[in-house]
């Protein structure tokens, strides 16, 4: 089985092509330009590294959310456009989840969370139970509260390990003993956790087609506010 | 907070023209005001000020135009945003993250999801027919 992984779900994008639990490329870049300009010519150069035909490609994966609207749907784009061309089955994988593969540790929980500004977060808790990660959560948006309130109810003989782009912001903001934080390294969404996810396909994750590919974005608790200030005089 | 009057599109795009010229990247302009009163002619001197030679236009239908430049400028239209939905889906979050300059008429629409340490642009009908009162709160210039 050979994968061809893309996250594109962040200021970040990778490539990355996986097979048999081994990873033989990775592209990763993280720069300002969009990835619209960067993602393709990574799979291309991909391809042409390892010397593999892009029609060798068994499956083609990619992060689906939650993240950045544009990021998501560039990556999701590119991995249906190539899979429909190619005539080859899709996964999409949860951004939280493709975090958590990172931290494969004895024994703690993993809990992946990613900035959604205004003090929310998307988040999954994930236990690490020799070397396998089982969910604790669905993938959701919640208010940075609600989580740490979430965290207490763990028992705390567990590590707690905070991985993703949020995971600073609620290191510092969390009260919980025994609380980690990923090392820089590992913390972050890469296409090989993609890959990782996508040649296991850890049970939730369903192989699919891709016209049936589609983004999973998740409504954020301020989506229930006021968009607009009614009778808000912003010069008062 | 600083305030002008101008009469005549002319004088709107040049006060735009020097606003823009002291914008930085990462800088979000929220401006105000109803139609006709001179927020594209502003845009306008603002990129002109930015050193964008562009042709600026309403991005009322494309909702964003995007300008490259150094820094680039990112010219919203949040006219027909409703929702917490629709706004998501312009990108607009992205947009705040790519280090340009972010331009968004009708501020009114979106208020709630404007990051608090924008820079706030109200366009006003003045007494006179022509004449319009444009008023500038926080940033260098306010």
């Amino acid at each position: 089985m050979r994968v061809l992984a893309i996250d594109s779900s962040a200021c970040t994008a990778s490539v990355a092509i996986a097979e048999e639990n081994k990873i033989l490329c990775e592209f990763y870049s993280n720069t300002r330009l969009t990835h619209s300009q960067t993602l393709m010519s990574m799979v291309k150069d991909a391809l042409d590294c390892t010397g593999i035909e892009l029609s060798t490609i068994d499956l083609f994966a990619s992060s689906t959310g939650p993240g950045s609207f544009t990021g998501i749907r560039i990556g999701v784009s590119a991995i249906k456009g190539m899979a429909q061309a190619m005539k080859k089955p899709c996964l999409g994988v949860s951004t939280l989840e493709a975090i958590a593969v990172n931290i494969v540790l004895k024994n703690c929980i993993v809990c992946s969370v990613m900035d959604a500004r205004c003090s929310q977060v998307y988040n999954a808790t994930f236990k690490c139970e020799n070397n396998t990660l089982t969910r604790l959560t669905e993938d959701k948006a919640l208010s940075i509260l609600e989580l740490e309130e979430y965290l207490q109810t763990i028992d705390d003989s567990l590590p707690i390990v905070l991985a993703g782009d949020g995971a600073e912001l609620c290191y510092s903001n969390f009260m919980r003993n025994n609380i980690l934080i990923a090392p820089d390294i590992v913390r972050f969404q890469r296409a090989t956790g993609v890959g990782i996810i996508a040649l296991n396909h850890l049970h939730t994750n369903e192989i699919t087609t891709a016209n049936n590919l589609t983004p999973k974005y998740l409504r954020l608790p301020q989506a229930e506010r006021e968009l607009r200030i009614k009778n808000g005089e912003v010069f008062k | 907070m600083i305030e002008y009057m101008t009469s005549s599109p002319q004088s709107t795009e040049q006060i735009g023209k020097d606003f823009g010229n002291t914008l930085k990247k990462g800088d979000v302009v929220a401006i105000f005001g109803g139609m006709g009163l001179g927020k594209t002619v502003f845009v306008k001197g603002l990129a002109a000020g930015m050193g964008i030679s562009a042709f600026v236009s309403s991005p009322t239908f494309a909702l964003v135009h995007e300008y490259p430049g150094n820094p680039p400028l990112f010219h919203f239209d949040m006219y027909r945003i409703n929702s917490w939905d629709d706004l998501y889906s312009t990108g607009f979050f992205d947009y705040l993250d790519l280090n340009g300059v972010v331009v968004i008429e009708w501020s009114e629409n979106i208020e709630a999801a404007l990051p608090k340490n924008c820079i706030k642009v109200e366009f006003m009908q003045g007494n006179k027919i022509n004449e319009r009162r444009i008023i500038i709160i926080g940033g260098e210039k306010g």
